[in-house]
């Protein structure tokens, strides 16, 4: 089972330097490379070698400046990040700024999704907070000649509580040198503020970024242009991937006012794809006529005669056999109390293949200068981006450069490098600066789709109507292995490694005595549309699987779906959970239940015909990082058409201590309705190796007129943060089916939830 | 390709310009005057980032010529302001955390101007009826619906 713990235990290994170099130059505050490597915070500065990560920068004004190095995605977590460290560094929030660095190696590890960004570095930033303060207080003791002891701040403001004298921050770092260095057991020896202490955090602070993006002047990707540059326009592959151009002929292109030549890409060393043709034009309109007209000859490669139906063909087929895949879950005889139940109830889920949508398309601006090639675009994992884009053009890594944007939305295809690479090999090739866009028809066609996912449940249900096992068979393409392998676990049986990320969410919080479950890799699958990490990852669907069931058998037994869940809860053994992350365990789960069941007046608000609520709770997004979730949706299906309507979503959400509650509110209702349109508005198929849908028209996610009413309780009761911008996602889908299956009889297993699948599950096809 | 001259107003500001007959007005803002504010997110009219006024009306500059436009007037995203002093309905998306990733707001600040101007006290259907040509893909749709509902208050009581 996974084990995300990150950063909960503080600041490791590693001391924390405060300093600055030169009298009246401010502050910095990051980690030391080596522990004693370095003479101390001044020295280091003052030599330039210090090139460790730097989390906060404080100029001799007092203004504070945070380095978020996560993308900013519209989650506008920067604000939450930066409030955790404002809060112990007693700051006035007025002189807190935020920016995106450059890549640096002295920024450390970028990276954003998994709902980490908070999780992972809310600890992290109150000590950097907490450190400063404290060289801030004894530097300002110092000034005033009085013990340090004696002084506490505020507001920026250092005073002396004995003689009643201040001085402000900006005083301070206007005149003295600071030099201080806080050792490993000192920065997990720092006493931090508790919920109910807190000025900063709690706080419905507005964003730092919206005023720049109410008025036009945010720069996204899309947005940056440089001299000289040239576009860059895809000529279509054929297949999604393994395509070969042989050759490109521009001879009807070159009479196009503005063409500017074809870079042809016969190998990608880094196999984001195969092969490209890229057009290119002195305006977006020229190159677009230029790709148009290219005659180009492709070897379409292996998987032109892939289509859907073969992949969840491969899917079905690895079920089938039980000697594929690994163990993810194993716990007490589940083989044996399968035989001895005195019910068994089975089924088989699917989820369709997944496009992120990305409101700005992929783009890149990449052009090389004195030797340093420079990426303008937004990056969900910048070190991946440079490090790809180095071995595609065959450059040292250090050499490679990227400019962070702002990003039209994320969802995890930002972690995807396939545009700085394709517009750097364009570049190289025709030696000018290349700002590549996606069309909407390649930012469709060529996505890292969610992969299309197969899983087979079956429970045994002893005579007491409890279920007594279970086990869970799931079949997905491995984003992770494709794109980050190191992250891949051991698996319960140690016979090779699981994309845990494609698995975990089957690791549930249910009393579940005798629990399999097996993760297989869909090869189909990963060859012929290479799986990305899409919004929310596999809890999306297997909590789906899950969640869906779980209401199978209670009205299999004649257990009401609520009560089945609670009775399963105990937060006993296994799922009685540990302190910081999963403290309270499944009775925080339990919570959110009872909380959304009573707000959406489950089984007590009057229905009108046709209409029902479904429930669903999950604790996503893995065991080790869950967000204790629940979902009430009322769904209307009309009976002659079978057309369902959402007309309601109530959630409840534990994250313990939300850092900007409006900040969480406004990612709750997001991901409530990017969780129903994927499960009732989306699909992506595919037909011989190429994907289907070309643009809005084909493929058509939620708009404001189809979107539900949603109630929202964000619960919190003081434990540590837990993630918000994925979880709910994942708990809808199973809440609306559960819905339907109450409002009409049917009972939906795959995406999306159409009329035409509802009427076929009515007529008991 | 032989170029025009064209005469067009843009937030207040006279340009004449030689262009492309072909040059599209999104194309104009962003890559000549460095307008950047209005977004271009499909190319096909189909998801109304990069909507601009004219007279008083939304329209979305992907799919209309700078040609067509020519002796005319059009407002866009960075023009809305009067000095430091945000619209009423930018004013109004800030109070309502009214945008996320902030791609869709200008095309939805700009559609929302452009209800008010035809029914100054817009319901919350009218408002989602009206909104269906602007897409957010962060789904922010609960608070965009507030941000107008208010927004198009302010406007109502600033007469």
């Amino acid at each position: 089972m996974t084990k995300h713990d990150k950063n909960l235990k503080g600041i490791t290994r590693r001391e924390m330097l405060v300093g600055s170099a030169v009298a009246g130059t401010g502050l910095v505050v990051g980690y030391s490379g080596l522990p004693g490597a370095v003479g101390g915070a001044r020295e280091a500065l003052a030599a330039g070698s210090w090139d460790h990560q730097v989390f906060l920068t404080m100029d001799n004004a007092g203004i504070a400046t945070v380095h978020i190095t996560k993308a900013e995605i519209g989650q506008h977590v920067g604000t939450a990040l930066a409030q955790a460290v404002a809060e112990e560094l007693e700051v006035d929030w007025n002189d807190v700024r935020i920016d995106y660095p450059d890549t640096e190696e002295k920024w450390g590890f970028m990276i954003t999704g998994g709902s980490w960004s908070v999780n992972w570095t809310f600890d992290r930033n109150s000590r950097i907070g907490a450190s400063a303060r404290i060289a801030l207080i004894e530097a300002a003791a110092k000034m005033m000649g009085v013990p340090a002891a004696q002084c506490s701040a505020s507001n920026s403001v250092v005073t002396d509580s004995v003689s009643g004298s201040s001085r402000t921050y900006s005083q301070i770092l206007s005149t003295t040198t600071i030099d201080r260095t806080f050792s490993e057991d000192e920065m997990k020896a720092l006493t931090l503020k508790k919920f109910g202490e807190y000025k900063v955090v709690g706080k419905n602070i507005p964003a730092l970024d919206i005023p720049d993006k109410l008025i036009g002047e945010a720069r996204y990707g899309i947005d940056v242009f440089v001299p000289n540059m040239v576009y860059g326009r895809l000529v279509t592959n054929p297949t999604r991937f393994g395509a070969v151009p042989l050759s490109a002929d521009d001879s009807a292109a070159k009479s196009i006012d503005g063409y500017a030549g074809v870079a042809v890409i016969k190998e990608d060393p880094t196999g984001v794809n195969t092969g490209y043709v890229v057009a290119l034009g002195e305006t977006y309109w020229a190159a677009e006529k230029a790709a148009a007209a290219m005659k180009v000859t492709w070897d379409s490669g292996p998987n032109a005669n892939t289509s859907s139906a073969d992949i969840v063909q491969a899917a079905k087929d690895s079920i089938a056999d039980e000697s594929q895949g690994f163990t993810w879950v194993l716990e007490g005889d589940p083989e044996g109390a399968m035989s001895k139940a005195d019910t068994t109830v089975e089924a088989e889920y699917e989820t369709s293949l997944g496009y992120h949508g990305l409101m700005e398309p992929i783009n890149c601006v990449a052009m090389e200068s004195n030797g340093i090639w420079h990426l303008f675009t937004g990056s969900q994992f910048q070190g991946r981006f440079t490090a790809m884009t180095a071995a595609a053009l065959g450059v040292d890594g250090k050499n490679v450069v990227l400019h962070q944007q702002y990003c039209g939305t994320g969802f995890g295809r930002r972690l995807e490098p396939d545009g700085a690479i394709i517009s750097a090999l364009a570049a190289q090739q025709i030696g000018r600066p290349v700002k590549l866009i996606y069309t909407r028809e390649h930012d469709l066609r060529f996505d890292f789709h969610q992969t299309h996912t197969v899983q087979r449940v079956k429970a045994g249900v002893n005579s007491a109507g409890k279920i007594d096992a279970m086990s869970h068979v799931v079949a997905a393409g491995w984003a992770t292995k494709r794109m980050a392998p190191g992250f891949l676990a051991e698996s319960v049986d140690k016979k090779g490694k699981i994309d845990q990320f494609s698995t975990n969410g089957s690791d549930h919080w249910y009393d579940i005595p005798n629990h399999y479950v097996r993760s297989v890799e869909n090869t189909t699958a990963m060859a012929a549309t290479p799986p990305g990490q899409l919004r929310a990852v596999a809890p999306t669907w297997t909590w789906w699987a899950n969640e869906s069931f779980i209401d199978e058998v209670a009205h299999k037994i004649g257990k009401d779906p609520l009560d089945m869940r609670l009775s399963m809860l105990s937060a006993t053994g296994k799922n009685a959970g540990t302190p910081p992350n999963t403290v309270g365990g499944a009775n925080r789960l339990r919570n959110a239940l009872i909380v959304a069941a009573g707000k959406s007046g489950y089984g007590v608000k009057p229905m009108p015909e046709n209409t029902a609520m479904g429930i669903a709770s999950v604790a996503s997004q893995e065991r080790g990082s869950p967000s204790w979730t629940a979902v009430v949706a009322e769904v209307h299906v009309d009976p002659s058409s079978g057309e369902p309507t959402l007309k309601k979503i109530t959630v409840a959400m534990d994250v313990g201590t939300a850092v900007n509650p409006d900040g969480v509110l406004a990612q709750i209702q997001g991901s409530a309705l990017f969780g129903s349109s994927r499960v009732l508005h989306e699909n992506v198929t595919m037909t011989n190796g190429a994907i289907d849908q070309g643009n809005f028209d084909t493929w058509t996610p939620m708009r404001i007129h189809q979107a539900p009413e949603i109630d929202v309780t964000i619960i919190q009761n003081g434990h540590y943060p837990a993630g918000c911008g994925e979880p709910v996602v994942t708990c809808v889908g199973p809440a609306i089916a559960n819905a339907v299956f109450n409002a009409s009889g049917a009972r939906v297993r795959s995406w999306p939830i159409t009329a035409e699948k509802i009427k076929a599950a009515q007529r008991g096809a | 390709m032989n170029e025009i001259s064209v005469q067009i107003k843009i937030n207040n500001n006279n340009y004449e310009r030689n262009i492309k007959p072909n040059t599209l007005l999104i194309d104009f803002l962003r890559d000549d005057l460095g307008l950047t504010g209005t977004h271009s997110g499909c190319d096909t009219s189909q998801c109304g980032a990069c909507m601009v006024l004219h007279n008083n009306s939304a329209i979305k500059s992907c799919s209309i010529l700078v040609a067509q436009l020519n002796n005319q007037e059009i407002t866009t995203i960075e023009g809305l302001q009067d000095k430091d002093k945000l619209h009423p309905m930018q004013n109004s998306f800030r109070n309502n955390h009214g945008l996320q990733c902030g791609f869709c707001t200008p095309g939805m600040i700009i559609s929302a101007i452009s209800l008010f101007n035809e029914n100054n006290d817009p319901t919350e259907d009218e408002i989602r009826k009206y909104l269906e040509g602007n897409m957010c893909r962060c789904t922010g749709y609960q608070n965009i619906v507030k941000s107008i509902e208010e927004g198009a208050k302010d406007m109502r009581e600033k007469g």
